[in-house]
Parts: C-alpha cells; sequence; structure tokens
C-alpha cells in the first residue's frame, strides 16, 4: 500500500467514523425545514449574528464535539472597524464564542493580509476581540502555505493555507465592500486571503478565479457581515465617508445566495456580477433568492 | 611574599563583566523593541544609547549646525568620564562588550596569545578622530561609519538579525519535517510578531566588515578599542583630569607583567609611571589578576602628565595632517552628481530633512531599517554619493511604505528623520509614482488588472482608473480600467509598485520627484502650494 493511499484511506476512515454515529442517531429532530440563508438587522452585531445563527438553526448544526474550526474573516487591510475594509471584530468574536460554545475543540482565526499582517490583526479589533473569546488567532507560515490541486476550470493548483483546508469546518466571514474590479467583494472572493502565492494576477480573471476558489473551499457555513459596508474607495476605503451603516448580518449555507443578498444591499442585480452566474452553472448555489428559503428578521 | 589575588577586585571585575552583560541586553531588548508592537507610538527605543554618546552629539551639532536637544544627555557621559575615566568603555559600551567577549574566547580557544608587552601604536583612533572632527566643521558627518553604536546598530539590524532570522526560518522547516508542530509554530509566530525583515541590499558587506571587526581581536584583545574607536578616542581625551589612578604597590609587586600582558586595551598598568589613564577603561583585570594584589585604583586629583594620558605620541606634523585629510575629504566626498540633481531612486523615509541636512544628521545607524515593518527601508550604496552610503531610503521593489506607520521617524537618534505623528506622516510625499505604460498589464496586454488601484492606501485614491483601449495582436481592440496617478493625492509610499504583478520591473513605480523636503526636486509649479481644500477633511 502507498503511502499517500493509507493517508486518504485513513483520513476517509476518520471521517466516516466522526460522522457514523451522528448519522445514525439523525439531527435533532427540527421543527420544520430550516432556512437556508438568515439575514437579521439589528444595533448589535453581536446581537444580530447570534441571532442569525439561531435562525439557521444553531451552531450544533455546523459545529461537530472536538472539531478544529477555521473562521475566515477579512483582515486584509491595516484599517480600524469604522473603516469597514475588514470584517467586524464583534461578528467574528460572537462566531468564536458560538464555534466553541458548539463543543468545538479549537476556534482557528487567519487571514491572508495584505498590508504588514501584526497592524492588520490588532488595528482591526479582531486579535483582542478573538482572544477575548478564546479563540486562536494565527499568522500565515510560509511553511504552512502548499501548493495543492484546486481542479478548478480556471486555477488548476495554486498555493493554499493549510491552516485553512485542514480544519474539520470552516466558516467564511466576509464583510461586504466595493471593489473597483469585481465591483463588490462579498463571500467569494474573500477566499484570497487563504491562498498565498502571486495572488496579485489573480485579477487577470477575478471572476474566474473566486469561483474556482469557492468550489474548492466548500464553506459549511458563510456569515456576510454588512453591519457597516464599504461604498467607495474599496476594497480599503480609509474615511468613515466611505461607509455606510446597514446594520445588517446574512448567514447561510448557500454562498452564492449569501453573495446575492449580500448584493442587494448595494443596489447591485445578480447579473450585474458575472461570477455569481458562474458560480451557479457551477452548482454552487442560487442567485434567484425567491428560489430560496430566507429568513428576515429585524431586532 | 603571601601570593593571594584580590577579592576585592575580583569582584569588581565580576560585577563589570554582569554590567556589560546588563547593558548588552538591555541594547538588544530596546533593538528588538523597535517593531510595531501593537502600539502605534513604541516611545523610547535604542536610540536612547546614541543620546549619551559625546562623539555622535559632538559631530552631529557641529556638522548639521542644529542642537538636538536628546543628546543633553551625552554630558552625563562626558561629566562621569572627566570624573572617573573611560568606564563607558569598559562597562556600558555594547560593542566593546561584545569584543572584550570575543577578545576572551579567542584567548581561550588560544587564537590569540597576548605579548608580554605590547608596543603597537594606539594613535590611529586618534587621527580618525581628529579627521572625523575636521570634517565634522566643514558640515560632513563621518562619524556613523566607525561610531561603535552606529556600526553594531547597523551590523544587527542589517546584517546579523536578519540572518539569525533566516537560519531560524530554515530550522522551522526542519522542525516541521521531524512533526515538531507546536514549536515550529511558536517561533513562526514570533518571527512574525518581531517583524524582523530578512532582505537588505548591503547585508552581505556590512555584516561581512562586522565579521572582520569581530575576527580582529584574534589579532590584539579588543583591537576595535585600542586602535579603530574614534569615541573611545573621545573619551580617552576627556580622561585627563579622572580621579580614579591606578596605583601599584611596590614592595608588594613581583614583577611578573601579567597586568601588563592580559590589559584589555594596552593600558600599560606596569611600570606605574608608563600606566596611561586615557587607555583605560577600568576592566579590573590588571587588579584581579595580579597574584600578590598589588595593583589598586585610588582617588586622586592630580592630573596626568599629558603624555600619560594615552602615552601617545601625537606628533604635530601628524596632527595637522589629519586635520587636512578630513577638510580634504569634504570636497572629495562631494564630487557626486547627487549633490547638483536630485537621485530618482533616492526616496527618503517620511520626515525626512532636505539631503544635505540630512546627509548631515544621519549618522547610519539603520534603526530606521530595523524599525521599517515591511523592509523596504534600505542601505544606500551609491544613490547619495559617498557620504550616503548606509543612509536609509525606501526600495518599493523589496517593501513599500506602510500607511499608518511612522516608526522610522520614531527611532532615529538624530533627527535626521523628524518624529512625525501618524497624521503628520500621511501628509508627506516621498516621490511620486509613475506609470509606466509599456508594460503595464492593461494598457498593453488589454488584460484587467488594477492591483495598483486596489493597494493605493489614501482616500480618495491617488490611483484613478480610466478605460483605456489597446489594439491586440490578434488586430481586436480590447478596453479595460488602467490606472492614472493624481499627483496631488500620491505619497510616494510604493505599495503600487511593491504590489505590482509585473515581477522584474513593475510597470507602476516611485521616484523621488515631488518629495516634500526638497525645494528643488519639483515636478510641476503648483505642486507645492497645496491645494485649497484638504482631501483627508
Amino acid at each position: 500500500m502507498r503511502r499517500r493511499d493509507f493517508i486518504r484511506d485513513a483520513a476517509a476512515a476518520g471521517l466516516a467514523l466522526r460522522f457514523g454515529p451522528r448519522v445514525f442517531a439523525g439531527q435533532k429532530a427540527s421543527v420544520g425545514p430550516l432556512p437556508a440563508l438568515a439575514a437579521v438587522e439589528g444595533e448589535s452585531p453581536a446581537a444580530i449574528t447570534r441571532e442569525a445563527l439561531s435562525l439557521l438553526g444553531g451552531m450544533g448544526r455546523f459545529v461537530g464535539r472536538g472539531d478544529k474550526v477555521v473562521i475566515k474573516p477579512n483582515i486584509g487591510w491595516d484599517r480600524t472597524p469604522e473603516m469597514a475594509a475588514c470584517t467586524n471584530p464583534e461578528v467574528v468574536k460572537t462566531l468564536v464564542e458560538l464555534v466553541l460554545g458548539a463543543g468545538a475543540k479549537k476556534a482557528v482565526v487567519i487571514d491572508n493580509t495584505t498590508n504588514q499582517a501584526k497592524r492588520c490583526y490588532v488595528r482591526s479589533g479582531i486579535q483582542a476581540a478573538v482572544e477575548q473569546a478564546g479563540g486562536d488567532m494565527i499568522f500565515v507560515d510560509d511553511y504552512r502555505v502548499k501548493k495543492m490541486a484546486l481542479k478548478g476550470e480556471w486555477l488548476k493548483e495554486w498555493e493554499i493555507l493549510l491552516d485553512v483546508v485542514e480544519a474539520d469546518k470552516i466558516i467564511n466571514v466576509p464583510i461586504a465592500k466595493h471593489h473597483s474590479l469585481c465591483r463588490l467583494t462579498l463571500g467569494a472572493k474573500n477566499w484570497l486571503g487563504a491562498t498565498g502565492g502571486a495572488r496579485n494576477q489573480f485579477h487577470q480573471s477575478l471572476d474566474k478565479t473566486v469561483v474556482d476558489l469557492a468550489a474548492f473551499f466548500k464553506p459549511q457555513l458563510t456569515v456576510l457581515d454588512a453591519y457597516r459596508i464599504l461604498v467607495r474607495n474599496g476594497p480599503q476605503g480609509g474615511r468613515i465617508s466611505d461607509t455606510e451603516l446597514r446594520k445588517t448580518v446574512i448567514a447561510g449555507t448557500d454562498p452564492v445566495a449569501v453573495d446575492t443578498f449580500g448584493a442587494s444591499l448595494f443596489g447591485v442585480a445578480p447579473n450585474e456580477l458575472p461570477y455569481l452566474g458562474l458560480a451557479r452553472e457551477r452548482g454552487l448555489g442560487e442567485t434567484d433568492l425567491g428560489k430560496v428559503r430566507l429568513e428576515k428578521r429585524k431586532i | 611574599m603571601k601570593k593571594e589575588r584580590s577579592r576585592k577586585y575580583r569582584n569588581l571585575e565580576r560585577l563589570r563583566i554582569l554590567s556589560q552583560a546588563v547593558f548588552f541586553g538591555l541594547y538588544l531588548y530596546l533593538l528588538f523593541g523597535a517593531h510595531y508592537t501593537g502600539e502605534d507610538y513604541i516611545g523610547s527605543t535604542v536610540q536612547r544609547f546614541f543620546h549619551f554618546d559625546p562623539l555622535l552629539a559632538l559631530v552631529t551639532i557641529v556638522s548639521a549646525r542644529l542642537v538636538y536637544a536628546y543628546f543633553v544627555f551625552s554630558l552625563v557621559t562626558v561629566v562621569a568620564t572627566l570624573l572617573f575615566g573611560r568606564f563607558f568603555c569598559g562597562w556600558v559600551c555594547p560593542l566593546g562588550a561584545l569584543h572584550q567577549f570575543s577578545s576572551f574566547v579567542f584567548k581561550r580557544t588560544k587564537f590569540l596569545k597576548p605579548p608580554r608587552e605590547d608596543k603597537a601604536s594606539l594613535a590611529p583612533k586618534y587621527y580618525i578622530l581628529i579627521a572625523i572632527l575636521a570634517a565634522a566643521v566643514f558640515g560632513l558627518d563621518l562619524a556613523g561609519y566607525l561610531d561603535p553604536f552606529s556600526f553594531l546598530t547597523r551590523a544587527l539590524s542589517v546584517a546579523v538579525l536578519p540572518s539569525l532570522a533566516q537560519a531560524i526560518s530554515s530550522l522551522n522547516g526542519v522542525l516541521y519535517g521531524l512533526g515538531a508542530t507546536g514549536l515550529a509554530r511558536s517561533i513562526s509566530q514570533a518571527s512574525t510578531n518581531w517583524a524582523i525583515n530578512t532582505t537588505f541590499v548591503q547585508g552581505f558587506s556590512v555584516g561581512l566588515i562586522f565579521l572582520g571587526a569581530i575576527a580582529l581581536n584574534a589579532r590584539k584583545e579588543r583591537f576595535w578599542c585600542r586602535y579603530l574607536c574614534p569615541a573611545g578616542a573621545l573619551l580617552g581625551l576627556l580622561s585627563r583630569w579622572n580621579l580614579l589612578k591606578l596605583r601599584i604597590d611596590d614592595e608588594k609587586c613581583i614583577k611578573c607583567g601579567l597586568c601588563t600582558q592580559h590589559c584589555e586595551t594596552q593600558a600599560h598598568p606596569y611600570p606605574n609611571d608608563k600606566w596611561k589613564s586615557g587607555e583605560c577603561v577600568y576592566c579590573f583585570n590588571c587588579a584581579s589578576i595580579c597574584p600578590t594584589a598589588a595593583i589598586g585604583f585610588r582617588l586622586s586629583a592630580r592630573p596626568e602628565k599629558l603624555t600619560n594620558v594615552s602615552n601617545v605620541d601625537l606628533s604635530r606634523r601628524k596632527l595637522l595632517l589629519t586635520t587636512l585629510l578630513g577638510m580634504v575629504a569634504v570636497p572629495f566626498f562631494r564630487l557626486t552628481p547627487s549633490r547638483k540633481r536630485a537621485s530618482l531612486k533616492l526616496i527618503r523615509p517620511p520626515g525626512s530633512l532636505d539631503e544635505p541636512k540630512f546627509l548631515a544628521k544621519c549618522v547610519k545607524c539603520g534603526q530606521c531599517m530595523r524599525a521599517c515593518p515591511t523592509g523596504g527601508l534600505q542601505p544606500v550604496l551609491t544613490e547619495a554619493g559617498p557620504e550616503g552610503i548606509y543612509t536609509p531610503m525606501l526600495v518599493p521593489k523589496i517593501g513599500y511604505c506602510e500607511y499608518y506607520c511612522s516608526l522610522c521617524t520614531q527611532v532615529c537618534p538624530t533627527g535626521a528623520i523628524t518624529k512625525l505623528s501618524i497624521e503628520e506622516k500621511n501628509k508627506v510625499k516621498m516621490g511620486t509614482a509613475w506609470v509606466n505604460k509599456s508594460r503595464c498589464i492593461p494598457y498593453v496586454l488589454g488584460k484587467p488588472c488594477i492591483v495598483c488601484e486596489e493597494h493605493c492606501p489614501v482616500s480618495p485614491k491617488a490611483i484613478k482608473l480610466v478605460d483605456v483601449e489597446t489594439k491586440l495582436p490578434d488586430g481586436t481592440t480590447a478596453v479595460q480600467k488602467a490606472p492614472v496617478i493624481d499627483l496631488d493625492l500620491c505619497t510616494g509610499c510604493g505599495i503600487c509598485e511593491n504590489k505590482c504583478p509585473v515581477m522584474d520591473d513593475p510597470a507602476i513605480f516611485v521616484t523621488s520627484v515631488g518629495e516634500t523636503r526638497s525645494a528643488t526636486n519639483r515636478l510641476l509649479l503648483d505642486i507645492t502650494g497645496g491645494s485649497a481644500e484638504d482631501p483627508y477633511k
């Protein structure tokens, strides 16, 4: 038996054992089908995140006991929260709490930043928030970036952060922002932060790239932070006047639907974002919100 | 005669070693402190050491014709030296400690066998000092090349720490390979935390010079301190009147000569009247090693004979010659075209003084390069002329100027880079970005890119996008968004050049023209006037 086969089989067996008992026990009896998308508006970023997750059936639906969970916010820029360039720290903190509360062994928060990593981690407020909630905040480590086969339609292989792919569960926590090339940066584009290498070349075919990345990472859950959104000078803004308060969090199991809903906050229709169409064609999700079970709430 | 070494001086020697270790540790701690700690303003770092250095104080004040208030601390050293001699060299100086330690190692490993009596001339350092002072009178700051703090800090920042960081990183690869993931991870997290840059254009040569200076200790103990150090020479001259005198008890002395043989700095303790207070660094090796405890240090107000200060025959002829040399060096150092016209690549750190003042104040210590979080600040080789060697410049291909960071302005020991708040720093223009339309991807290949615009940190962005038509090889026309620069908004931070996907020669690049600090390196008539409305408000 070749080593690679052994590792693969062992991993498969491990996965089977991990999920096995729950399969036999059956999911916890739920009252009616759960929504695929929950959009909650309210004053407190933490409260609306909590509410959105409970509408989706609670974090227990996504995270199992003993899981190692990676939460991937956007911490790309050396900007404070009121600039809306990075994910709201309260949203990230709440997710870490929920993940650990659901019995996860570890909640790891990581992003391959654009500016100096430490500046981004500290000034976004995310490092302090995550550590307060008991999560682990780690910097990207050169030795933990490996070229992997993505089997995408455009990206065949690329450098990927091992800390993200080796996790049991992945939660994508983007922030909704303006971007000059793909118009908006939402969930799918957030995966650029889980890659290494010469990612500035992605821009030469950004729509195809983000779809390939979204198809590769397949998050269990996407939580789009639209508490304060960046409406111009994206993707990093720089002035409070570049932002708008929307006080909304959109959580969902369908990443395409989450992005579609996020785009609607900017008044952008799905057909104006080519990658959404590509993603739907690839079967990653739905762009017609009429076809998605959507729960909206204001608290 | 009872043979017994002095316990008192043995303890004082131990205390001296402890003091050296403590100051060296403090120095390293402060040097490591020069990074983004999580606070925008990091307070005092290793520049405090520089402020106690009378050589740097004197040369900087003379050459720049400006008094820099922090140098008031150097008076402490001056007074201490006047009273107690070159304590500073023996007990405080971190480079001296390093030399003494390596001398000790070379002696222990038998690479160095000190002669019974060393007759080599101690004069070179005095001539070096005189030449530096003469040059300073004409505004040329040469102190930084041989000043112990500048020399050590530059070597550590640009060569030693970077190579250590690289070595540790390679070790990490091995650790991961062995499965020691936890340890490897902690190491990599810590090195990201300290932001130790590992790429320096002159790292190799600076490192080689540093290793050479250390290796010289295999020839003579504290070679640097004996023959080269201009700061030591200055303190030596000041120590003539010091109160602490070496005295040998003639009744106890057995004339074994151990004291002179093991004197770190060739101060010649025996015979007593040959002892040179200007060379003695009060390491107490002689008093401690003396087999009969015959050597002691007593307080005495009687000044030394001038010849005894260093016992160096500083001949009038040679003094005149070196003074002349220092003066002649000034025009010689300035035969460079960079005096006539700004160099396009010479992008100085934000807050740098105008070039002539900058050169007169910069002591080439490389602390700004240590503090720079992206590694963009690099030692200059040719761009600023010979007197600008080792001064800092931003090389955007290696690292850009981080928008909310002003660390380099906070660590400069002489004020060559003015201390700036983040808000002040963001109004400084270091240079101007230019698009090379014959290499830019949208302009020439008709493909989308906008990476530079995305990274431009100012708001509104200094890089605007316009639709550009490109004729492709197959005859069709592509329309893409392509960058154009808004000169009023561009700060010259260089992140566009750094992140440009055209790797070898970025299609967008920064040159020094339009820099705030210069009245002559200008582009447009109205660029200095500033716009009526502040785009940052």
